[in-house]
């Protein structure tokens, strides 16, 4: 769908259109020329009075005023040609950067993304407003002016055809490098909005390591980088209107030689048909001095295009979701099988993990840091698919189920929620298809914990978080994300347990929240906190990225050295 | 209007390509003129059969010119875009430059994608400034005045009519259009950052809006954003049409009267036959010149725009980072805190985050900040980084008061860990280099063996804020990042709240070890691994409840031993 040529062939009601306009165009250049000549030969060599010229003159202002408006016209055509291109483009992106899964979403840097959606996209235009017009103004125009030119006087004609094709054939060479050179400049492009994005959200780290001028220093750099890239796509487009320049001028040169030695010397040429084919002779070879620019223009989108299908094209192994309804009244069983997954090559793996998570339960995942813990959740969330093995839930695969009936069941509160711009109110709102009152809201709030810090704001809910908002910290966004759960009333919630202390009363209306929460769900959960790990129906001890042990609290301190080490060092006991 | 003054300073700067340009675009229109005037007579003269002789030097003569204003072209284009787009590089490096002393206060009143989309987006549409805006009337002028002083010689009417074409095209129709460019109010500029917003948002929050499957909405939205872009785009792109028809109709109607007048005073006799076509071809030549006048508007309004945006934001920098305080604090040197009666209160907060604070954390000693979330210890941390002033009190580092202490002097002389720590696109080594860029490889790499980490090599890849690494791993690096720094003050907040008991004990081993002889401030939600500190300080709601060493404390058996006790029981 990126090939630009194959979309401007489907545009076929404008190319006829223009065509038309080029067929008038070109009428209009001749009936111009031939006006202006005769009027100055009736004039000036025949003498004749200024009355009798007055018809032509008439003709030659309505013929202008048209050929004026012919360009507007043809000019409103491509715009409306590259708008429409435009949107599609940027509807395949969009289509394509909501269907990643979460491995790919994490590639690349977002402020390149951005560029490849905005600038890129924005750069495919000059295509179909300049490119596409000119291209078929030039096949149409020059021949009309050849024709007239073969009829008039035949030598003339003959030139312009021996010289025309150097025009089409420099142009070629020279643009040859074009599209590769704009294509590095929207590498630029992307490269600078990248870095510039990542550095804005470092910029308090960077701060405080005193490297905020080193880093100045980078999009400094960055941003001669892509002046210099866009200098040279400029300086090849330069080079190319000179070469051309020099083959027209070149040509008319001889043309013009060819009328003046018959006019003079050999006096067998009136100086109508002269004056005439000498007006003719430069608006031919604009026309086709103009396809080269334009042909310039052209090969750049084509680079930026080339930048867009690569994004298109990045191949990510989605999952398709199945059709089969997934409305559990009931909370869900779970079960995984063998499964196994690798970030990338040699990068860090789950591996073989087996195990049974019945419905209604309480499941806790324990294990060091860099231990899988929150890859295991992303698998059974259904957010990464398994390389090996498979995932049930109750009797069917998670992948048969239809995906947003899935997650309008499944509750999932990571470690670093985003908070999007807008209102605590609206964040905690944003899980939910249904109809939510203000007082529904407040009641999550309350139950997540956040109350107090809601009365402590001059706005309470209504205080904007997120970017341009109020900053929350780690804690204070999670209890946001819990909110969320708590006005979604899920079957299945997962969840990144905090880590951060709070304070006891808190930590008592979460305790009770939560266990009012997992009455109706089945709940797995990343814990930290000794509560949730005594609580739960069956833990999970992870180690570098294997499941080696699973069991009550109880069994497993009795069964599992490792992890009786791991739980009296967190209780400040001496292990 | 008073932004684009800022744009036209830079401008002001490459002087040099900008005389050029005026130079060689001067002398491209003029050989135009001349080239086409000339041919005109050429012909016109050959009807009359002149010696042959003639018309060769003139031919040759036309020629050389052809030549001369294809490389005055070339020269013409190559200095205007040089200086412009050499002048955008600038812009856009001294926009962050004005833009960094604002963070981080600059996130909560502007969002990410926006920032972008000004610093890309408008900073690109400046270039239009100098090409479109600046430059055309200079040539218009230039090449205008000088065809109208040689046409004099010819004609007194013709020169007229040809000034009358410099006003209508130079002046009266710009200001048409300006006046309905205004009527318009093109939303370009919010209609492309509003695009850029949503779709960093989109690449932001994409794991939470897939959860909560807010994703098809979200395509919804940005297509409408994208459509709302495009139209607006389309909007401009049609009046830019509309514009040159317009113009390119008075510029035709105005050669139109000169060949009507002119064949009028021919046959009265005013007027040689022979200069007619000539001047109705320097007529159509110089016209190409005002071609650019009639987009002029557009783009005038569109940078005013962009330059409004832009430097918007970064005036309030200038506005607020007026205070200077540049005292510099000892080189190398454990340094003594001291908090006196220190209060502070957020903005639009009810109630005090701090309050009348006071204690004494001797040059060289450890000190523990503990106490509930909510409790103010953060700010605590905030209030001595100088990122927030107090209220009411004082606070000193070493012999100054903070405020009138270099914020850049303090920072670069202290190891810091945030709860969050960015980490930037590139490599751990990259991410390293950031704490000291002198840092041997083998240094790095004994330092992630301290912090557990040496499992990764400094080449491994790290993705967008770190996407790749678990929220422990996060934080060892970031605690290995601050050991490589090697200042004598740290400031640790909740360093290893996502590090299992084991891991963190080790650490801690070897960042006690490192400080031994600093001054360290750890904020901490454990109350494991506390013996060892010389103070502990618990804090709650706002205000400090006990002081006193781990042995004093639990000895006293008061609010520090209950908590205790309560972890025991609550946490692993």
């Amino acid at each position: 769908m990126t090939d630009l040529k194959a979309i401007a062939k489907q545009q076929k009601i404008e190319r006829v259109m223009l065509a038309i306009i080029a067929v008038l165009t070109g009428t209009m250049v001749i009936g111009q020329a031939y006006l202006f000549v005769s009027v100055v030969d009736s004039i000036f060599l025949q003498g004749l009075s200024f009355s009798d010229v007055l018809p032509s003159l008439a003709g030659l202002l309505v013929v202008m005023i048209v050929r004026a408006a012919l360009t507007y016209w043809s000019g409103r055509t491509g715009v409306k040609m590259a708008a429409k291109v435009k949107a599609d483009f940027r509807r395949s992106l969009l289509r394509k950067f909501t269907r990643n899964p979460i491995q790919a979403s994490f590639k690349g840097q977002s402020g390149q993304k951005v560029s490849v959606m905005l600038d890129a996209v924005d750069e495919i235009d000059s295509y179909f407003s300049q490119y596409v017009p000119q291209v078929i103004q030039s096949s149409i125009v020059p021949l009309m002016i050849i024709g007239t030119a073969f009829y008039f006087h035949t030598p003339t004609g003959v030139i312009m055809l021996i010289t025309a094709p150097f025009i089409p054939v420099f142009m070629a060479i020279i643009g040859m490098k074009t599209k590769d050179k704009s294509e590095e400049k929207m590498e630029e492009m992307a490269a600078f909005s990248g870095k510039f994005l990542d550095i804005l959200q470092g910029l308090t780290t960077l701060k405080l390591f005193g490297e905020a001028g080193r880093q100045q220093e980078k999009i400094r750099t960055s941003s001669i980088r892509f002046r210099d890239a866009t200098m040279e796509v400029l300086k090849l487009a330069f080079v190319s209107s000179l070469t051309l320049e020099f083959i027209s001028m070149l040509s008319i040169g001889i043309i013009a030689l060819e009328v003046g030695l018959r006019l003079i010397v050999f006096e067998n040429i009136s100086f109508f048909t002269a004056f005439f084919v000498l007006v003719l002779a430069p608006e031919f070879y604009t026309a086709l001095k103009d396809l080269g620019s334009a042909f310039h223009t052209g090969r750049g989108s084509m680079g930026a295009a080339d930048k867009i299908t690569k994004e298109l094209e990045e191949k990510e192994n989605t999952v398709e979701w199945g059709e089969q309804d997934f409305s559990m009244s009931e909370p869900p069983s779970i079960s995984l099988k063998d499964i196994s997954f690798r970030y990338q090559e040699n990068g860090f793996s789950l591996e073989d993990i087996t195990v049974e998570l019945p419905a209604n339960q309480q499941i806790a995942v324990v294990g060091r840091s860099g231990s899988g813990k929150t890859t295991l959740l992303y698998l059974i969330a259904g957010l990464i698919p398994p390389e090996k093995g498979r995932i049930k839930v109750e009797d069917k695969h998670l992948y048969d189920y239809v995906e947003a009936a899935w997650f309008q069941q499944l509750s999932y509160i990571s470690q670093h929620p985003y908070l999007f711009a807008g209102t605590i109110a609206d964040n905690i709102a944003i899980g939910v298809e249904k109809e939510v009152t203000r007082t529904d809201v407040e009641r999550a709030a309350e139950q997540a914990g956040i109350s107090g810090l809601l009365h402590s704001l001059e706005q309470g809910l209504d205080t904007a978080i997120g970017e341009a908002g109020r900053g929350l910290s780690g804690g204070e966004m999670q209890r946001v994300a819990l909110a969320r759960a708590f006005l979604k009333n899920p079957s299945i919630i997962l969840f990144d347990e905090p880590t951060t202390g709070l304070d006891l009363e808190t930590e008592r209306i979460l305790q009770h929240s939560i266990e009012e929460l997992a009455k109706n769900s089945t709940v797995i959960t990343v814990a930290h906190r000794l509560h949730t790990i005594k609580n739960a129906d069956k833990i999970l001890f992870l180690d570098k990225g294997r499941l080696i042990a699973q069991g009550s609290h109880q069994e497993l301190l009795i069964n599992t050295p490792a992890y009786r080490e791991m739980v009296t060092a967190q209780q400040g006991g001496g292990a | 209007m008073i932004h684009l003054k800022y744009v036209l300073k830079e401008i002001v700067t490459e002087k040099k390509d900008i005389f050029l340009s005026v130079l060689f675009g001067y002398l491209a229109g003029m050989t135009a003129i001349v080239l086409f005037g000339a041919s005109g007579y050429l012909v016109s003269k050959a009807a009359l059969a002149p010696p042959l002789y003639t018309l060769a030097f003139l031919i040759a003569g036309v020629k050389l010119m052809g030549f001369f204003r294809a490389l005055s072209r070339y020269g013409e284009r190559y200095f205007s875009h040089r200086a412009t787009f050499t002048m955008l590089s600038n812009i856009r490096a001294s926009f962050f430059q004005k833009l960094e002393p604002l963070a981080p206060r600059i996130f909560q009143k502007y969002r990410s994608g926006d920032l972008l989309a000004r610093i890309v987006g408008d900073v690109e549409s400046l270039q239009n400034f100098f090409l479109r805006v600046l430059y055309p009337p200079i040539l218009l002028i230039l090449v205008f005045l000088s065809t109208i002083f040689f046409v004099v010689f010819y004609s007194w009417w013709i020169a007229v009519l040809l000034f009358i074409g410099l006003i209508l095209t130079g002046l009266i129709i710009p200001a048409w259009f300006t006046i309905r460019q205004k009527k318009m109010e093109s939303r370009i500029r919010e209609a492309r950052a509003e695009l850029s917003t949503e779709a960093t948002e989109l690449l932001y929050g994409f794991l939470d809006l897939k959860i909560y499957q807010k994703l098809k909405g979200k395509e919804a939205q940005l297509t409408n954003a994208s459509e709302a872009y495009i139209f607006e785009q389309e909007l401009e792109g049609k009046t830019a049409m509309f514009n040159h028809a317009i113009n390119s109709m008075a510029s035709f109607t105005v050669s139109w009267l000169v060949l009507t007048v002119g064949a009028f005073l021919v046959t009265e006799g005013q007027l040689d036959g022979v200069f007619l076509a000539m001047l109705v071809m320097i007529s159509l030549t110089m016209f190409e010149n005002a071609t650019p006048m009639a987009v002029l508007p557009d783009h005038l309004e569109d940078n005013r725009r962009a330059a409004e945006r832009l430097y918007s934001v970064v005036e309030e920098s200038e506005a607020e980072t007026g205070s200077s305080s540049s005292k510099k604090i000892p080189n190398k040197q454990a340094l003594a805190i001291e908090f006196e009666k220190v209060s502070y209160t957020f903005p639009e907060e009810r109630h005090p985050a701090i309050q009348d604070v006071s204690f004494h954390l001797p040059a060289g000693s450890k000190t523990a900040i503990v106490g509930p979330s909510g409790s103010g210890k953060s700010t605590l941390l905030q209030l001595l980084l100088g990122i927030s002033d107090p209220d009411k009190g004082e606070i000193y580092v070493g012999d100054s008061e903070i405020i009138h202490i270099s914020k850049e002097d303090l920072w670069s002389k202290t190891n810091v860990v945030l709860q969050e720590n960015h980490f930037f696109y590139g490599t751990i080594r990259e991410n390293l280099l950031i704490a000291d860029n002198s840092l041997t490889d083998e240094t790095m790499n004994s330092v992630l063996n301290k912090v557990e980490l040496q499992q990764f090599s400094l080449d491994d890849q790290v993705l967008e804020k770190a996407e790749n690494f678990s929220g422990g791993e996060k934080q060892r690096l970031a605690i290995a990042r601050a050991m490589l720094k090697g200042e004598r003050l740290w400031l640790l907040d909740e360093p290893a709240s996502s590090i299992d008991a084991l891991t963190e004990k080790y650490i801690y081993a070897h960042l006690l070890h490192q400080a031994q002889n600093d001054t360290l401030v750890l904020i901490s939600h454990r109350l494991t691994g506390l013996e060892k500190m010389d103070q502990i300080i618990i804090m709650e709601q706002g205000k400090m409840i006990e002081a006193g060493t781990y042995k004093e404390l639990m000895d006293k058996k008061s609010y520090f031993y209950h908590m205790k006790q309560i972890e025991k029981d609550v946490l692993m």
